[in-house]
């Protein structure tokens, strides 16, 4: 292949930058779901 | 009117103005935003001498001659035109890999009393074509192309040439 | 404590006004309800995540090892299979904050700001990818990382403008300042869309014109169109599945907080 150090580093780059994001976002969701979950919880358990 | 109406007439007429006044702006500033100036453009309005500016068109078919010094990186020298009038283009050091004859490339330099441009960098400008290396070779063999003389012909038209290129139309 | 626009509910009491939205109002208004939107959100999921991954992996093999080479690009013509989709998301993402940001300041949706918030960190890593694979293009190709044409400056416009809309929309203690900010930026920086699309006719630039027009016959072999088209394709589905899901953490982030406040008021 030409130029591959070209071609590598544009599709590494590419690759990394949508893992890093999607990674990152069901991360989020994740500890976003727990954390309400916990604080309703909670709350139930304050109102009870 | 409710407010919603209201806001949405302010949203878009803010839109509009604001429009308006970048197509104005960008008009005014139109001879500056251009990358490269075709060769008809600098005869025409020939630059100041030692002002740096760049040159853009096509290398002409046949025009390119390298000189080899000794202990000196390679000079070459070649013709850009723009299809009205031809520039002579001087240029010492490495070009880009797509340098070719009958590609369009953009020179940055200075014209010299001469009538030559004295290039210190050369880019290369591929167009908007992409084909696969046997296309262009079955092309180039039909005789409906020749790449040192510009661009090929339109897309649609390459199974035509390829599959049957003796068929003619 | 209570003074606090975090208190402010996210419900579709929210959007509710003595005045008559109209038609098209009430159907936004329909889908503006973050509650809706997170139960529509959860069932879209996997049709937007599966196509995203499968698409994605399938046009990158394909431009990577099964496309052709150019004639006279060689290899190198294969960077185009993530630059030119990352181009278009990243004009279609500012498309999207434009669109968020005449919502949020006509009609006042608070899911509109809550999606501009996480559409634009998204647009603006798929603008920086654009940038830095045409960069990658353009010094083996043309002879240099960048030039100052019309066309790469005037995206490089637009990742400014998305790098400030990042900002703004986080910079106030009250969210709804910083929401109307950022809608403000995201409606008048949408001048730079036309400018993006056209720079390549209007002005003479060292980038080459669109070879994919609306008007037009595209300018490539159609073994190239195609792993482009699955490509795009695919970027864009990761592209929404990526803010999808941003969005739903942040509907749920908001919901913890509003529950945090309240029991502090109790």
């Amino acid at each position: 292949m030409t130029h591959l150090p070209f071609i590598a580093g544009a599709y590494a780059a590419t690759i990394g930058v949508f893992l890093i994001l999607s990674v990152s976002a069901a991360l989020r969701l994740r500890a976003a779901e727990r954390r309400l979950h916990a604080v309703e919880t909670r709350r139930e358990r304050v109102r009870a | 009117m409710t407010r919603k109406t209201r806001r949405l007439w302010l949203v878009g007429g803010c839109m509009l103005g604001f429009g308006t006044a970048t197509i104005l702006t960008l008009q005014a500033f139109s001879t500056d935003i251009v990358f490269f100036m075709a060769p008809s453009q600098i005869l025409a309005h020939p630059p100041a001498p030692n002002r740096t500016i760049r040159l853009g068109g096509m290398v002409v078919a046949g025009s390119l001659k390298e000189t080899h010094e000794a202990g000196k990186p390679p000079s070459v020298s070649f013709l850009v035109t723009d299809g009205q009038d031809a520039i002579p283009v001087r240029f010492t050091g490495v070009l880009p890999d797509l340098f070719r004859e009958g590609q369009s490339v953009v020179a940055l330099g200075e014209m010299r009393p001469g009538g030559a441009f004295i290039a210190s960098e050369v880019l290369a400008k591929h167009d908007e074509t992409y084909m696969p290396k046997e296309v262009a070779e079955a092309l180039r063999k039909s005789g409906r192309w020749d790449p040192r003389f510009g661009k090929p012909p339109s897309a649609s038209s390459w199974d035509d040439m390829t599959v049957a290129p003796s068929r003619g139309s | 404590m209570s003074a606090s626009p975090l208190a402010e509910p996210v419900s579709a009491q929210d959007h509710g006004s003595a005045t008559n939205p109209g038609r098209i109002g009430s159907l936004l208004h329909r889908y503006a309800n973050p509650g809706r939107f997170l139960r529509l959100s959860e069932r879209l999921s996997p049709f937007l995540v599966w196509p995203a991954i499968v698409l994605s992996v399938a046009g990158m093999v394909w431009g990577l090892f099964l496309s052709p080479a150019d004639w006279q690009q060689g290899d190198a013509v294969r960077i185009m299979y993530v630059h030119v989709p990352a181009a278009w998301l990243a004009s279609l993402g500012y498309a999207a904050l434009a669109v968020c940001g005449v919502l949020s300041l006509v009609w006042r949706h608070r899911l509109a700001d809550l999606a501009a918030a996480e559409i634009g960190p998204v647009g603006a890593s798929v603008t920086f990818l654009c940038l830095l694979s045409g960069s990658l293009w353009g010094r083996p190709m043309w002879g240099a990382w960048w030039v100052w044409d019309a066309r790469l400056t005037s995206v490089l416009v637009l990742f400014f403008l998305y790098l400030g809309h990042v900002a703004l929309i986080r910079a106030f203690d009250d969210p709804s300042r910083g929401a109307r900010a950022a809608a403000i930026l995201a409606v008048a920086g949408a001048v730079d869309l036309p400018i993006i699309k056209f720079s390549v006719q209007w002005w003479n630039t060292l980038h080459q014109p669109d070879s994919i027009t609306l008007t037009g016959a595209p300018t490539m072999s159609f073994s190239m169109l195609w792993p482009l088209l699955v490509c795009t394709l695919g970027f864009s589905f990761a592209f929404a599945a990526i803010v999808n899901t941003r969005l739903r953490a942040a509907i749920l982030e908001t919901r913890t907080r509003q529950l945090l406040l309240q029991g502090a008021r109790e």
